[in-house]
């Protein structure tokens, strides 16, 4: 037998995601020696690749694009409708959310755009648009109230994956509210049977060389007058470094953008490729493998072949997709054993997570899910509570998807919980009782 | 007078005497309030049984009923399964008991009459295997299991069934809407005079006359009956059935729940079926979901036997009510063991006819049945039945899926699907990649789902909704619940439906709530896992904000 490796930190990261790639980054920018232990990608590289950090809960379905409020403003709001909410538990660590994705997007700077004062509105393969607090470059000249000019989807010949005439005539609508002219064009790359491919297959075919550009002067050509800007599939390579946006806009000779993606997400695979090299150049250590059994941070822990010690630890782990909460007869966390609450409107509590699947659920499947949104109870300072409602172990945080009280899809809060999350979980991890 | 028969309900008894009743020669409507076979047919077991249990009491019935699966056979080859069945011999006790040997030996000769009967529904005859051979046909049984005999049964698409009827009356002249509800029963005079209706998707209303109505809406039928001043005794009772992903047995297994009910375990497609629980049932039938209770009395049934059932993965949870006769009265005939008809004359409703009970097995004799007594109130002289000698459509020149695929650019396993669900249809189906190759992508690697397929039925098959095509061909019914299909088939049936981009939005919403329901009761493990993939990938087509 191969007797482990040790390693010593103060700060260990469990998962590898948005929530704990931020941690760690925080951590290590505070100063703190970190180590990240992540077992395998998780609903960070499944997302669409734009971060939503929360739509304006009061927001009235037909106002202007232009009224929408800013991130903050609209998580404030949420915070007050939903007292189980992360935003909401926070308090007036909420207020960090500027500084956490100023942070965010400084960390994963090459692949994704600047914030805005407000949302961007980005569309959706669905022919919606969502409001976005953070996008990756290749998406943001997709934004609706970005467009100078008219707005053209472009479907690809020969593939069915995206109809770019439904997506074109569903956008239409948000002309009323400020949003652009849209058209839809159908453009013969030249790249050969397409047809049977599948998105990470197109992608993959993109990034050969001379694809991107072929892609991109198909698109030139078949521009209407008065384009502004062009949508397409959300295909454009899988690796960051191929820049395939880059090389399609720069042969189209316009600003071409990504739609948001669905499952399986190549936007969503290279965030997760941006996240893995932020880490590999803020020099924070990362370990393969998994936590099980663990009993809070100063014992040392096994992952993988290595044995590490930490102080402090922060838990970002994920929800079901992560691993970070699992369900089998009754919701539990895998790694640590913390109990797991389920929030069923104001009444939230431990007791519930051994309820049967469909008391914790509501007939109506769009809103919110008690099961679907169920997680860790934290304090203020994301420290998970016992059943009690005391802090479960010294030193012990908890960012992103595991902390409970949210869910992606009935509030729109997914990055955007993780980054704010795991941005104020990382440095107070690595400044314990500092700065408090 | 508009038509000669009003049929109302499109489960396997409204369509199969729609298709009875157009082949020879009336004018039919068919009205169903949703889509065909989403009451009790659909959600059945799917067994065409032979009726092995009328054996002792009734030969002659389980003559009848086994000559009919011989029937549907012929006429839908390509829809049928073979499930042959193990009962285990269990023994509570640590060496066998002369009871236990007792029950055995009946059991044996029980199903050694049965076989007498087999030949007529092609059936092969039963065995008795030795512990030893059991264990080697199905290593997951638990351990101490004495032997077993084998029982041969047929299964069938249930849903598929249905529509295949109902196209096949479409083709004999009669006229069928779905999504379309029989408010009411009008009469006048003693006798029934037509029916009024609703399209629940244009809300068109409207009356159409006949001088007969069927009422064949199975669970629905007391609470119609009771708005058009007549009266359908009936015990309706919920059964739920459970689909595991992956095969957990070879073969059907028989078993015992908790209380002694007989239960089953089979294999379909790449899934596991147990089922089922039979509780009364008296709350309002459009709202039958699982309850937690069902799922883990089933689990715990199948469990018994298969242990490894334990640790399944559970997709979904789906019930239909039976409809038990109320008291068995004194019947005419023999089949009508398991079923009545009820005239509306006692009722000064002449002309309706309301049916209660009647097996899925015996769908095809029950038909015929309606149909005769449909002629004689209509006065009209008898015209022989054909319902057992014309294929359904697709039933005939069934191709090999094997060539179909090397004919053509899809992979075998995908061929035999599309052959397993539309027989000789499937030709049809795959000369559209000829047209257009893209309709060649697979939108559902898990149910071997082609476009062309989608396509295909929504030309062909009456679809109204996205969720119809649930029915028709599996659209997101499998463990992966509509992650990789759902978008791209909303937009398929969109483009060939002419539904506007908020339409398109609202059938995926629509699909997405059918299967949420089934899956409610039973998100654990992996499959909750796969819920909140599919919910995060489905969240910007119908979020809230
Ligand atoms: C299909 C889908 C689409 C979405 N789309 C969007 C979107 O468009 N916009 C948006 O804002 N949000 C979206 N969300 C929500 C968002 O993706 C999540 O809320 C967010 O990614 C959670 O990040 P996380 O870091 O907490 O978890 P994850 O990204 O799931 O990471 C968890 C990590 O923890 C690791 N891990 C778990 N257990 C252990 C263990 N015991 N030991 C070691 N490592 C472990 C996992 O391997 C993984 O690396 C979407 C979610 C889904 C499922
Ligand atoms: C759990 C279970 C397992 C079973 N297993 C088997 C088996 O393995 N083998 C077998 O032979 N039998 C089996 N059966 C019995 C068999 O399914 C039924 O006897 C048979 O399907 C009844 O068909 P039907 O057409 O009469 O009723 P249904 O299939 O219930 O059809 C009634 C239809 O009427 C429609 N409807 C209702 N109201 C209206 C209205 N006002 N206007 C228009 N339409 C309306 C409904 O939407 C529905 O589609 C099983 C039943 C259950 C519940």
């Amino acid at each position: 037998m191969v007797s482990p490796r040790a390693v010593a930190a103060e700060v260990l990261v469990v998962g590898g995601g948005m929530a704990g790639t931020i941690a760690a980054l925080a951590a290590r920018e505070a100063g703190a020696r970190v180590v990240l232990v992540r077992r395998a990608p998780g609903a960070t590289a499944l997302s669409s690749g734009a971060v939503g950090v929360a739509p304006d809960p009061f927001a009235l379905p037909g106002e202007p694009l232009r009224a929408a409020r800013g991130p903050l403003e609209a998580a404030r709001r949420l915070a007050r409708l939903r007292p189980d909410h992360p935003y909401a538990v926070l308090g007036d660590r909420l207020e960090a959310l500027p500084d956490a994705l100023a942070f965010a997007t400084r960390a994963l700077a090459p692949l994704l755009a600047p914030p805005l004062e407000r949302p961007r509105f980005l569309a959706t393969s669905f022919g919606t648009a969502v409001p976005a607090a953070l996008c990756q470059r290749s998406q943001a000249a997709g934004d609706l109230l970005a467009v100078g000019g008219a707005l053209v989807v472009a479907g690809l010949a020969g593939h069915l994956g995206l109809d770019a005439a439904l997506v074109a005539a569903s956008l239409e609508r948000y002309r009323a509210r400020g949003g652009p002219p849209t058209f839809a064009v159908e453009v013969d790359a030249g790249l050969g049977e397409l047809g049977l491919l599948r998105p990470h297959e197109l992608a993959r075919r993109l990034e050969q060389p001379g694809a991107a550009e072929a892609l991109g002067a198909a698109i030139r050509a078949a521009l209407p007058a008065g384009a502004g800007a062009v949508l397409v599939a959300p295909v454009l390579g899988l690796r960051p470094e191929a820049q395939v946006p880059e090389r399609v806009a720069g042969a189209a000779g316009i600003a071409v953008a990504e739609l948001l993606a669905d499952v399986p997400s190549m936007p969503g695979v290279r965030l997760q490729a941006a996240l893995e090299a932020a880490l590999a150049a803020a020099g924070v250590e990362v370990v393969q493998g998994a936590i099980q059994g663990a009993t809070g941070p100063g014992a040392p822990i096994a992952a993988g072949a290595t044995e590490i010690t930490a102080a402090r630890w922060v838990l970002a782990t994920g929800r079901f997709v992560g691993g970070g909460i699992a369900r089998r007869g009754t919701l539990r966390e895998p790694a640590l054993g913390l109990p797991v609450q389920a929030a069923e409107g104001r009444e939230a509590g431990v007791d519930l997570a051994a309820r049967p699947a469909a008391s914790l659920t509501g007939a109506a499947r769009v809103g919110p899910q008690p099961l679907l949104s169920a997680g860790l109870r934290v304090d203020a300072r994301l420290r998970p509570l016992d059943a009690r409602g005391r802090p479960a172990a010294e030193g012990l945080h908890a960012a992103g998807a595991v902390v409970g009280g949210h869910e992606h899809a009935s509030d729109g809060t997914g990055l955007g919980v993780a980054i704010l999350t795991g941005y104020l979980a990382g440095r107070a991890a690595a400044r314990p009782g500092g700065g408090e | 007078m508009d038509y000669d028969v009003i049929i109302l309900g499109g489960g396997v008894n409204g369509t199969g005497t729609a298709r009875d009743c157009a082949m020879r020669g009336l004018r039919v409507l068919l009205l169903e309030k949703a889509d065909f076979g989403v009451g009790a047919s659909g959600n059945s077991s799917g067994m065409i049984h032979g009726g092995i249990r009328y054996m002792l009491s009734d030969r002659h019935v389980t003559a009848l009923a086994c000559r009919d699966s011989g029937y549907i056979q012929r006429i839908a080859p390509h829809l049928l399964f073979r499930i042959p069945f193990l009962m285990p011999f269990t023994s509570r006790a640590e060496g066998a008991t002369l009871r236990d040997r007792a029950a055995w030996y009946a059991t044996e000769v029980y199903v050694g009459t049965y076989d007498l009967f087999q030949p007529l529904k092609h059936g092969k005859p039963s065995t008795r295997l030795s512990a030893e051979e059991l264990y080697r046909l199905e290593p997951g049984l638990r351990p101490g299991l004495r032997g077993a005999v084998t029982l041969d049964e047929w299964g069938i698409d249930a849903f598929r069934l249905c529509a295949l009827n109902a196209l096949s009356a479409r083709a004999h002249g009669a006229e069928l809407r779905t999504w379309t509800a029989g408010r009411e029963i009008l009469a006048e005079g003693g006798r029934v005079r037509g029916v009024r209706f609703r399209d629940a998707l244009t809300g068109e209303e409207g009356e159409a006359r006949a001088p007969v109505v069927f009422n064949a809406t199975g669970a629905w039928s007391p609470a119609l009956a009771r708005r058009s001043g007549a009266a359908v005794p009936m015990r309706p009772g919920k059964g739920v059935h459970l689909t595991l992903d992956r095969r957990y047995s070879n073969y059907g297994v028989i078993l015992s729940a908790v209380d002694g009910r007989q239960m089953f375990v089979m294999p379909h497609e790449d899934e596991s079926i147990v089922g089922t629980t039979d509780d009364d049932y008296y709350g309002d039938p459009d709202d039958v979901e699982a309850t937690n209770d069902e799922v883990e009395y089933l689990v715990e049934g199948a469990a018994s036997l298969l242990p490894g059932v334990r640790n399944a993965r559970i997709t979904r949870a789906w019930c239909g009510l039976r409809t038990t006769i109320y008291a068995y009265g004194p019947n005419e005939d023999a089949l009508s063991r398991e079923h009545q008809l009820h005239d509306g004359a006692a009722f000064g409703r002449a002309g309706l006819l309301s049916l209660v009970g009647g097996k899925l097995a015996s769908y095809r004799a029950q038909s015929q049945e309606v149909t005769d007594r449909i002629l004689a109130l209509l006065g009209r002289a008898p015209v022989p039945c054909r319902t057992h000698e014309e294929p359904l459509p697709g039933g005939d020149e069934v191709p090999d899926p094997a060539a179909l695929a090397r004919a053509h650019p899809v992979a075998a396993p995908i061929a035999a699907r599309l052959v397993y669900r539309h027989g000789g249809r499937a030709r049809e189906i795959l000369r559209l990649l000829e047209e257009d190759p893209r309709l060649g992508l697979v939108l559902c690697r898990d149910e071997g789902i082609l476009a062309a397929e989608v396509v295909h039925c929504v030309r062909h098959e009456q679809v109204r909704r996205l969720q119809d095509l649930r029915r028709r061909c599996r659209l997101a019914v499998g463990a992966c619940a509509g992650l990789d299909c759902a978008r791209v088939a909303a937009q398929l049936a969109g483009r060939e439906l002419g539904w506007s981009p908020e339409q398109v939005r609202a059938e995926l919403a629509d699909l997405l709530d059918a299967g949420w329901r089934e899956r409610r009761p039973i998100l654990d493990g992996a499959q909750l896992v796969q819920e909140e993939l599919v919910r995060g990938a489905h969240a910007a087509a119908g979020a809230p904000w």
